[in-house]
């Protein structure tokens, strides 16, 4: 009976490391790649660099203002994720304790929007962005992730407080503490698990997003990440091994981000989709 | 408390003293947004001499944001920025567009600019409107049809066809000695539609000069010029595999590596030819769509041109830039760079073999003036083009949505 | 215990930034939004008039809209089966090994950290460069194929790549979901003789329902509002051929004859698809998973 579940062990294991080896593919073709002269790359797509020459990279490295794109995608990023927090778990734990009917009223407003698809707003916003005179700025850009983001955090928030009991905010209230400060020192540390998730869902979303960045920011001085790369493609349309450097080199700052968070990201990404 | 007031009124008197300083020094933005991302190094370059020069004769520094969106994108990105008032100072359109962007009011007239003087007189009217004006600066302009390897054409003594009778001959000459004749590279839409562009325009200018007025008027229909699409056909029989995973600049460095003798394209591709391959020998030639050499001609076409935003807050600096564009010391050098053809009487630059090879069937008088449709119909063109080649749509449903299409776009302008 | 109007206030002080945000950048959007679908503006022109219903009419008779309608649709069952059921069987097999579980955990989550238009990209160096080279030095003929270019395969290519997308971040989800199922439950039934496959079906399937609802509204929502991978990867072509929706919209809104006002009418039309099957959805799931 061991033995036997052994084997089946081992087979399965075989499967998942072919499985790993597909899965990866595009990326090691594309990693494998962009260590080529295009030369190579025609000769042999699937072979390995003669050499690990980082020419493709440095070319691409200084086309895309890599440094300087990238601080702004982690101050965009960083920005918008502590207003959506602060934001969304102020309004979450109100909404949820506080139960009256402008209370009720207010959640409804909220969430009722949450599948609105975003190229039905994506002129009137821009529209706005231009009227309150934050274009081309990343941190007005920040506040607009954040309005977008607050109906689906208060959500989670909304969800997470109901379940975090209220025994400890009375005894607080009985010592004479305010909204704010029992806010700030009981209920924000007892969110701490779903706001992890909510940190890691926004900064995959906003680090990953194109499109209004696209229209929001015109200036090449606070383009981010994949604006950058965005560029780089019409300048380098045919040649493929600049193009696959500037993929690897933009994708490699959230690739990281993983590696070394991985195991809270995956658990931050289960908790979200099963509590909330 | 006197002493706070005391360190306000300092600090007022510095900020003064500033802003007395930064007045002799004026400072300015300029918005630049143009769709040519392959040349962004040629533009910023432009750009920094014009700030340098403005800074040495106006001391005035000015700060210029060149904004280049990549094609796909590029015209949802200007539409966003104008309607929302906040336009670019400068911004670049295509000339067939010119018409319905001065309407919207969003050009500047430029007839009393110093360059218009400048520009050859028939690049010169493919910037004028109606109402005899001058909107916008022209900075490509290039009589295209088909380019053809010269090396390949000698080697199977050919020459350029003059009929499709001929095209087809040749293409059998060349499939003998092992060639393929065309070069395909459909997956961006605009490359099938310059096929439409060359055959409409062959045809239209050559044997039915009032179909394009009877269009617009809902008299007209695609029924009446089927013929184009024997051509088109033609080509698509006679063509590189694997045409639809071809964008334009990788067909352009096939083509210039002899993947086939003849390609489809404008003369704006030599560029990326002459890149792939230097030694090229590249050629123009008209492209033949019936057996009446009479419609076999070049298109001559403003493609590019660059508009001043009327209500612009820099509209002084913007205009200085646009006649800067055509300044004799430095015009040659710009318009070189770009692979710009000559478009005004300062460009002295040697043309180059493109438009040299064009020069033949100009002076023979063999050139029309390219068609203007609307952009739905245009858009409409590539896409059936695309389909058409992959085989999901017949000839007839073609020109019936054609018409269609041509229908609902008068129906809405 | 405080009065109403008290905890009103406090409410209100701390809900307004939230507020604040929500309504300038999603809810006053999307009220003028619905407002311009009742106008022929172009989004060109500074003028437009109203025309009351007239773009929702003219809805109905738009072919390649219900056509681009058609194709979400296609590839939204599709995806959803494709992508929940490679995210079941990974999350099962790799709960049911001894060791590397959180390897292969981590190994297939990955493509999920990398944005639309970067793995849009990537994959086409694949479908158009690098299966090809299979196919040409290989002889690997079922290779062969226009995979961006014949509508029949650009569909496949579309539906992998989204698939390949999606596949970590549902498979998560099913792995923190059969983590809650009790090994007892399983020993119990391999007590009583059940095979590896009965015991899915029976025992461990019903625990993990939960995680199936929310797995399908994820789904479903990111389906239908598909947009960067086709894109990047086909644009829609040939012609209109691989356009979903949001392309549709897309295209409506800035291209040809930029017709803006029609087109937001068009993602009303677009929201209330949605909303209906996304409701219905959680209805009908709710009702199956109280029967258990």
């Amino acid at each position: 009976m061991k033995k036997k579940r052994s084997i089946y062990s081992w087979i399965v294991t075989c499967i998942l490391a072919l499985g790993v080896f597909i899965c990866w593919f595009p990326l090691l073709m594309a990693l494998m790649n962009s260590f080529k002269t295009n030369r190579e790359l025609f000769t042999n797509i699937i072979a390995l660099p003669s050499s690990l020459k980082m020419d493709n990279y440095i070319r691409t490295w200084e086309k895309m203002h890599y440094l300087r794109s990238f601080c702004n995608t982690a101050f965009l990023a960083v920005l918008a994720v502590i207003l959506i927090v602060v934001f969304a778990a102020m309004a979450g734990w109100k909404l949820c304790r506080v139960k009256t009917r402008l209370s009720s009223f207010l959640f409804g407003l909220f969430v009722f929007s949450m599948l609105i698809p975003f190229s039905s707003i994506m002129i009137p916003l821009y529209r706005m962005i231009l009227t309150l005179g934050i274009k081309n700025s990343l941190a007005g850009l920040a506040f607009v992730y954040a309005g977008m983001s607050v109906s689906m955090t208060i959500f989670l928030y909304h969800g997470f407080v109901k379940s975090v009991p209220y025994e400890l905010e009375e005894a607080a209230l009985i010592d004479g503490c305010g909204d704010i400060k029992r806010f700030v020192l009981i209920v924000f540390p007892l969110l701490r698990p779903i706001t992890f998730t909510i940190i890691i869902t926004n900064v995959l979303w906003i680090w990953n997003d194109f499109l209004l960045p696209l229209i929001v920011i015109g200036r090449q001085q606070q383009y981010t990440l994949l604006l950058s790369t965005n560029t780089l493609f019409g300048q380098y349309s045919s040649d493929w091994t600049a193009i696959l450097a500037a993929l690897i080199l933009s994708a490699l700052p959230m690739i990281l981000f993983y590696s070394i968070f991985q195991k809270n990201i995956i658990k931050g990404i289960a908790d979200g989709a099963l509590k909330g | 408390m006197k002493k706070w007031m005391a360190l306000l009124l300092t600090v007022i008197m510095v900020m003064c003293s500033f802003g007395a300083a930064m007045a002799e020094e004026k400072t300015a933005e300029l918005n630049i947004m143009m769709s040519s991302a392959n040349l962004m190094e040629q533009w910023q370059d432009f750009c920094d001499q014009f700030a340098a020069k403005v800074l040495a004769e106006q001391n005035i520094k000015v700060k210029i944001n060149l904004e280049m969106p990549a094609s796909g994108q590029y015209d949802s990105v200007l539409q966003a920025r104008l309607n929302g008032g906040d336009a670019p100072d400068v911004y670049m359109i295509h000339c067939n567009n010119l018409n319905v962007y001065t309407k919207a009011n969003y050009t500047t007239d430029l007839t009393q600019e110093a360059f218009t003087a400048q520009l050859f007189e028939s690049v010169r009217k493919t910037v004028t409107l109606e109402d005899g004006k001058v909107y916008a600066a022209p900075l490509e302009n290039q009589a295209w049809g088909v380019l053809y390897n010269k090396e390949i054409f000698e080697e199977c003594g050919l020459k350029t066809p003059d009929t499709l009778t001929e095209l087809k001959a040749a293409c059998e000459t060349l499939k003998a000695k092992g060639y393929t004749p065309f070069m395909l590279a459909f997956q961006e839409q605009w490359v099938p539609q310059l096929m439409t562009a060359l055959t409409l325009g062959g045809k239209v200018s050559g044997e039915l000069p009032d179909w394009v007025d009877r269009m617009y008027k809902d008299e007209g229909s695609y029924e009446e010029v089927r013929e184009i699409f024997d051509v088109i056909q033609l080509i698509m029989a006679n063509g590189t595999k694997r045409a639809m995973e071809e964008g334009s600049e990788a067909g352009a460095a096939d083509f210039a590596m002899g993947a086939a003798a003849m390609f489809v394209q404008g003369t704006w591709a030599e560029g990326s030819v002459m890149t792939a391959n230097p030694d090229m020998k590249v050629g123009v030639m008209p492209l033949p769509i019936n057996d009446n050499p009479g419609c076999t001609m070049l298109n001559m076409a403003t493609s590019s041109v660059l508009c001043v935003y009327p209500k612009s807050t820099e509209k002084e600096l913007a205009l200085q830039f646009i006649n800067y564009i055509y300044d004799e010391e430095v015009s040659s050098q710009l318009f070189q760079a770009c692979t710009y053809n000559p478009v005004a009487a300062c460009h002295t630059y040697e043309p180059s073999q493109c438009v040299a090879s064009a020069a033949e069937f100009l002076a023979a008088g063999r050139a029309y003036e390219e068609l203007v449709l609307p952009s739905a119909v245009t858009d409409e063109q590539g896409k059936l083009l695309q389909e058409l080649y992959v085989g999901t749509v017949t000839v007839d449903e073609i020109i019936t949505r054609l018409d269609a299409a041509f229908q609902n776009a008068n129906k809405l302008n | 215990m405080k009065s109403k109007a008290k905890q009103n206030l406090s409410l209100l002080l701390f809900v307004a930034p939230a507020l604040i945000v929500y309504l300038l950048f999603k809810l006053i959007p999307a009220i003028s939004g619905m407002f311009y679908a009742m106008t022929d503006w172009n989004g060109f022109y500074q003028d437009f008039q109203f025309v009351g219903f007239a773009n929702f009419g003219e809805i109905f008779t738009d072919k390649p809209f219900w056509h681009s309608v058609w194709f979400t649709l296609k590839f939204v069952v599709v995806n959803l089966l494709l992508s929940n059921g490679a995210a079941l069987a990974l999350a099962y097999y790799i709960e049911s090994i001894r060791k590397g579980k959180s390897f292969f955990r981590t190994a297939y989550y990955l493509p999920n950290m990398i944005s639309g238009v970067i793995s849009g990209y990537m994959w086409m160096f694949i479908f158009t460069k690098v299966l090809y080279y299979f196919a040409d030095n290989w002889g690997w003929a079922f290779l062969d194929h226009s995979w961006i270019g014949d509508p029949n395969y650009s569909f496949i290519a579309i539906v992998i790549v989204s698939a390949w997308n999606s596949c970590g971040y549902l498979m998560i989800i099913y792995i923190a979901a059969l983590q809650g199922v009790s090994p007892q439950y399983i020993e119990a039934a391999q007590l009583d003789g059940g095979n590896g496959w009965q015991i899915f079906w029976k025992v461990v399937f019903p625990m993990i329902r939960h995680a199936l609802t929310i797995c399908i509204f994820w789904s479903l929502n990111n389906g239908f509002q598909m947009f960067d991978t086709v894109y990047t990867l086909t644009g829609g072509g040939p012609g209109r051929a691989t356009q979903t929706v949001a392309l549709n919209i897309f295209e409506e809104a800035f291209q040809g004859n930029i017709r803006y006002g029609y087109a937001t009418a068009k993602s009303t039309v677009l929201f209330l698809i949605v909303f209906s099957i996304t409701l219905l959805q959680l209805r009908f799931m709710k009702m199956q998973e109280e029967e258990l």
